[in-house]
């Protein structure tokens, strides 16, 4: 149960096309992350998986089974929202069991289902609560808790956890990762968010204007990006991307280098540039170093860095790490 | 006002506000009350004797009180109820995507800009009667005897004029609470597998809470003191099915010219307008503060 597949699927607000024809395959268990620009259309995307939006044309099944026309209710799949749109004039017990009351299920095994999951979800001590009265954190939890208690054939996410601050979404992202290990049902999941992205997906599709740029394992998107679109999007910081013509090869037309991916030498290399700002993290060091003809570069190193501001260092890369791209974007395979 | 210095400092600003307006407020109601213990008839032989309470026993015991008593309660919540359930109808509908939307919404809202006099006359002579009117038109055209409204029928027929003025005040109020309904819920809602019927069971109609609490707390303090309707329609009749308090103190006063009597009169009405507020408030008071 869970599969979900899009065969040519577009969709078109007036004269705007927000998704191209599309195709993508969503396999049984998988999890699998959207991301791509703001405006991409990636909520679009999801809503029309949802059924919340009708596709332009195209087609979705569901297991095997046409799913096109099929109303948002009859297509066994949870979502939670961005705003978690929990019902506010119920109380957290009635918001969980809300979608278990429309099934017509009975009393009792709403009330142990509900209480089952309030306990997988640390909200016993909320029950009687209104929305209202919860924290950002502890409303995503009802959010997932009315999702899950379901036991819906795929979980659906719009960017879930944007609205909460640093650690919380460091603990809500783990608390995902593992329902997702404990539940294996597949999960669609929404985000901007780098690390979000490639900490817990099996699968992530990249989206540019309603095109799929690449589909791949986190790992397999940075290691080989197919365009310089996925490769600048893929990485955190992004990948420097420097424009230069090769004589080996004169498709070339620029090449890419990752932050992390640079050797620093305070005495020979290949680009000799300036430090500008230097940002210590503690455990890692962002250096901004200007290269004149070349511009701006962003270098990561360690924790302890000796260069600080105004320093000349000298830059350089293993041949195995540079990215060769076509002046039409795409990378080129060089060996 | 969170802290005790803003509360105090808020006292303060209020207090001209509330000075002028009790003093606006008691003298008025004051002599009211000095010239219901008053024999005060403009035709009298001007001597105005101290007679107690003998005003506010002729009032209550008149045979018309508890009529009209009932007629106010009556028209009250008939117009209440015919425009809380219009209203919402009404906003719902208004609230989808349909072409001219904006005319419509204009043109539902006319009502409330017609005069109640204008208004009921309108009824009155194009709508109601039964040789010239609209209804009678149809109802002979079909076979059927044509209803003389307002005198088969007079409460009924004043509910339905005041409740026709009264829909787009409702409308609009109820419009804008579902405007500011979150869509992300009502999707949820569908996600969660609810239909139309339950959408609007469980989403809409708690939203709409407060807003149909504010129609009814607004709508109560003029349907209490309706007159022009009655007064241009059927003048109280036949006997005094259509009377309300309002327009009794008008006959019982104006029309005798006693100032005495209607003044008495005039404070049992204002008693009675109180409970209604009180028991309103009481019933429905904690949803606007929830
Ligand atoms: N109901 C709508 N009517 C018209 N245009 C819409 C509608 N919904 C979305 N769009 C357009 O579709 C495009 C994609 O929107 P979408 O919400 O899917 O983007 P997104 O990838 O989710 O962006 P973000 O990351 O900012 O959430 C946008 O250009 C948006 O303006
Ligand atoms: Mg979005």
């Amino acid at each position: 149960m869970g599969s979900i597949t899009l065969k040519q699927v577009t969709k078109s607000f007036d004269d705007n096309h927000v998704i191209r024809p599309l195709d993508l395959e969503i396999e049984e268990g998988e999890f699998v992350v959207f991301v791509g620009p703001s405006g991409c259309g990636k909520s679009t995307l999801l809503r029309i998986i949802a059924g919340l939006e009708d596709v332009t044309s195209g087609e979705i099944s569901i297991d095997g089974a046409d799913a096109t026309h099929m109303p948002p209710g009859k297509r066994g799949l949870a979502m939670v929202f961005q705003s978690y749109a929990l019902y506010p004039h119920m109380t957290v017990r009635n918001n969980i069991a809300f979608p278990l009351k429309r099934a017509k299920l009975e009393k009792n095994i709403i009330e142990q289902k509900v209480n089952q999951i309030s306990n997988v979800l640390n909200l016993t001590d909320y029950l009687d609560r209104l929305p209202g009265q919860l924290s950002g954190g502890q409303r995503q939890r009802v959010a997932i808790g009315r999702a899950i208690v379901r036991e819906p054939s795929a979980f659906l996410f719009d960017e879930p956890l944007s609205n909460l601050d640093a650690s919380l979404r460091v603990n809500m992202r783990l608390e995902i990762s593992q329902l997702h290990k404990d539940l294996k049902t597949t999960m669609i999941y929404v985000t901007h968010d780098q690390v979000e992205a490639m900490t817990m997906a099996d699968k992530i599709v990249v989206l540019n204007a309603g095109k799929i740029e690449q589909i791949g394992s986190p790992l397999d998107l940075y290691d080989n990006p197919i365009n310089k679109f996925v490769a600048g999007f893929i990485g955190s910081p992004k990948m420097n991307f420097i424009t230069m013509t090769m004589d080996t090869n004169p498709e070339v037309d620029s090449i890419g280098v990752r932050p992390e991916h640079f050797n620093i030498s305070d005495t020979e290399g290949t680009w000799k540039g300036t430090v500008g700002v230097a940002e210590c993290l503690g455990s890692e060091t962002y250096l901004y170093v200007q290269i004149p003809d070349i511009g701006q570069l962003t270098i990561r190193t360690d924790g302890n860095c000796p260069f600080k501001y105004g320093d000349t260092i000298f830059l350089s890369v293993d041949s195995e790490n540079v990215y060769y791209f076509a002046k039409n974007g795409t990378c080129i395979p060089l060996d | 006002m969170a802290t005790n210095n803003s509360k105090t400092l808020a006292r303060m600003m209020v207090t001209p506000a509330v000075i002028l307006l009790l003093i606006w407020m008691l003298i008025p109601l004051g002599m009211t009350i000095y010239f219901s213990f008053l024999d005060y008839n403009l035709f009298g032989d001007g001597e105005n004797k101290f007679i107690g309470l003998l005003n506010y026993e002729f009032f209550l015991t008149d045979p018309a009180f508890v009529d009209s008593f009932f007629n106010t309660l009556i028209l009250m919540t008939g117009v209440l109820f015919i425009t809380l359930v219009g209203g919402t109808g009404l906003a719902i509908l208004l609230d989808q995507a349909i072409y001219g939307r904006n005319i419509v919404r204009i043109m539902v809202l006319a009502p409330f800009f017609v005069m109640p006099t204008v208004s009921a006359l309108v009824w009155k002579n194009m709508f109601m009667n039964p040789v010239n009117g609209i209804f009678a038109y149809i109802s002979t055209t079909f076979g059927f005897e044509p209803i003389d409204f307002f005198t088969h029928i007079p409460l009924t027929s004043i509910i339905i004029i005041v409740s026709w003025q009264w829909l787009p005040f409702a409308s609009l109020i109820l419009l804008t609470a579902i405007q500011s309904l979150d869509r992300e819920q009502l999707e949820a809602a569908e996600l969660d597998g609810a239909g139309k019927f339950c959408r609007f069971r469980f989403m809409v109609l708690p939203h709409l809470s407060r807003a149909m609490t504010a129609v009814v707390l607004i709508e109560t303090i003029f349907l209490l003191s309706i007159f022009a309707e009655i007064f241009v329609t059927t003048q109280g009749g036949p006997g005094n099915a259509s009377t309300n308090i309002t327009y009794l103190i008008y006959t019982q006063s104006l029309l005798e010219y006693d100032v005495g009597m209607g003044s008495a009169g005039g404070l049992i009405a204002v008693v009675l307008a109180n409970i209604v507020a009180v028991f309103l408030m009481r019933m429905i008071g904690k949803n606007i503060e929830g």
